[in-house]
């Protein structure tokens, strides 16, 4: 080709030498930090103190019971935005009137920022006004403390998370969807397969693949996610949604404990990492069923 | 393919209410900030008591400096979008259009940034901005930003990049085009509405930040707009009318660009992201 070896390094150099600067570097002299007494205001100065970080969060109970929240939070939002999004993009799918519309509206969560959701949730789940209290209270239920009350903590920030995302998982199976063979469908209807069964046997599998990458996607951004737990209820009421990453930065941040806020980083993105780990593995059995 | 009609309407409605529960927080932002303070708390209406929208935009003429907040946001969300599309589309060629050693390595960090979460390299970059005297300015703000969202837009734009034959760039070189002038000339022309794509998400990426902004930035009159309306949680001076104004002038602009390019955003992310 006559084209210089180094030729393509010219054109990804600078992106890869920004992630090793930005990105690769921190995240080892945070693994360093995790090993050491370093301080918010001092941070380069900490000793080396070994695996004591990591000795005193894994012998306290508090620690369990995060991780114990990051996966229940992660669990139910990527459970009901799947659903839900899988559900909304079955039913726009077809033709009816004023679709495009209604598309539109479906898609719009995705696109507002965290901290107006959480502004507006904050509002809506207020004790004495808001208009979920004037819900529970016209059925007949009475006034709820969403955000105070710790058994509705969860509950809380999950609704609010599983709003703000579905849509991503209702576009992705959207495209999926119109990219299944209608020759595939008619096929199995003349074979008089009805429509439920059609559905079962042709559509769902050539989703699945889809359905498997986006929902790895959304469990990753479910276990680093941030501001809408830290701003909805900053981890309370009484620890109910104190997810790792809320740790992380309240032991940095409010405790200015850089080095335990860093060992416990590096066991949230452990947590991150096995599920990716997992994912792959099951995706590398499936596909050896699919192609055999 | 006949279907009877109760079963259509029934589908219609069940749409319309999903539509209806995705719409309505953000109607509902639109309710308050025409909603004077007494309507609010003797059981807010369904239908806002004050019919003009345009009201909304006399947040610019109280004392929330929101002007101040959304230029900022601004100058930060436009430096995050020049120094990741620039990076970006280099790098997506790169991928796309060669075979070298350190690419499956490359490949997999881009995806691996979308597992670390963000307070954990908080810690680290803090310390890094604080080394490099970059706490409380834009530049520490611009740097951690594309960070996170320089690998989504190299998958967008390489994915993109995959789908043009290598012929036409075999005519061009025929003609002794080098290959930086077949990427601005050709390639970039052709894959405008994915690069365009990149950079709605990169640019709303900036725009969105809290984490960072929080964090880095500390002096208010420099805060950017997240910080700003994050600041009205929990503090009841402000009017909420005002509150919900301010928090609207803020959202519908990448709601507006959102839906614009929401066709090329979602081939992008889901070409990019389903083949890996």
């Amino acid at each position: 080709m006559g084209e210089h070896r180094i030729t393509p390094y010219l054109f990804v150099g600078a992106a890869s030498i920004y992630l090793i600067l930005f990105t690769s570097i921190p995240l080892l002299r945070g693994f360093w930090f995790s090993f050491t007494d370093s301080f918010l205001l001092v941070p380069t100065e900490g000793k080396f103190i070994g695996l004591a970080n990591y000795r005193r969060i894994l012998g306290d109970s508090a620690f369990y019971s995060s991780l114990w929240t990051t996966i229940l939070y992660t669990f139910i939002v990527v459970v009901g935005a799947v659903s839900l999004g899988l559900i909304a993009a079955i039913a726009i799918n077809e033709k009816l009137p004023g679709r495009a519309v209604f598309r539109s509206m479906l898609t719009v969560p995705w696109a507002v920022p965290g901290v107006s959701v959480v502004l507006v949730f904050n509002w809506m789940y207020n004790y004495d006004s808001g208009v979920a209290n004037q819900v529970t209270q016209a059925l007949g239920i009475g006034q709820k403390g969403w955000l105070i009350d710790p058994s509705l903590g969860m509950f809380a920030v999950t609704f609010a998370s599983i709003w703000k995302v579905f849509p991503f998982i209702m576009l992705v199976v959207l495209a999926a969807l119109q990219s299944v063979p209608e020759e595939l469908r008619e096929a199995s209807q003349v074979d008089g397969a009805d429509r439920f069964s059609s559905f079962k046997t042709v559509v769902i599998p050539h989703l699945m693949p889809t359905i498997r990458v986006a929902s790895l996607l959304m469990t990753i951004w479910s276990i680093r996610r941030f501001e809408i737990i830290y701003l909805l209820t900053g981890g309370g009421p009484s620890g109910a949604t104190n997810t790792i990453v809320i740790n992380v930065y309240k032991q940095a941040f409010e405790s200015s404990e850089l080095g335990r806020a860093a060992a416990l980083g590096i066991l949230g993105l452990l947590l991150s990492l096995s599920v990716t780990i997992v994912y792959f593995s099951v995706d590398r059995k499936n596909a050896k069923k699919e192609t055999l | 393919m006949k279907r009877n009609i109760p079963v259509k309407i029934l589908r219609w409605i069940f749409v319309f209410l999903l539509a209806s529960f995705a719409i309505f927080p953000i109607y509902w932002m639109y309710n308050t900030s025409l909603t004077p303070l007494g309507g609010l708390f003797e059981g807010q209406n369904l239908i806002p008591p004050v019919q003009n929208s345009l009201e909304i935009f006399n947040v610019f003429f109280t004392e929330v400096p929101i002007w101040r907040w959304l230029r900022n946001s601004a100058v930060v969300a436009l430096g995050t979008t020049i120094s990741s599309l620039a990076m970006a589309i280099l790098a997506a060629y790169g991928l796309s259009r060669f075979r070298f050693f350190g690419k499956g390595i490359l490949g997999f960090a881009l995806f691996a940034t979308q597992m670390l979460p963000e307070a954990l390299l908080i810690v680290p970059m803090y310390a890094l901005f604080m080394g490099l005297g970059l706490l409380d300015g834009y530049t520490g703000l611009v740097l951690a930003n594309t960070a996170f969202v320089m690998p989504v837009a190299v998958w967008i734009i390489k994915s993109a990049m995959d789908g043009i034959p290598y012929e036409i760039e075999e005519a061009a070189r025929v003609d002794g085009t080098r290959r930086l002038a077949m990427l601005t000339q050709i390639m970039i022309p052709l894959t405008a509405p994915s690069i365009a794509a990149a950079s709605v998400i990169v640019f709303f990426d900036g725009w969105n930040d809290f984490l960072f902004a929080s964090t880095f930035v500390t002096s208010s009159e420099k805060w950017l707009a997240t910080v700003g309306l994050a600041s009205f949680l929990g503090e009841f001076v402000t009017p909420l009318a005002t509150v919900f104004s301010a928090a609207l002038v803020f959202t519908i602009p990448p709601i507006v660009f959102f839906l614009i390019m929401q066709r090329q955003i979602i081939s992008g992310l889901t070409s990019g992201s389903v083949k890996g």
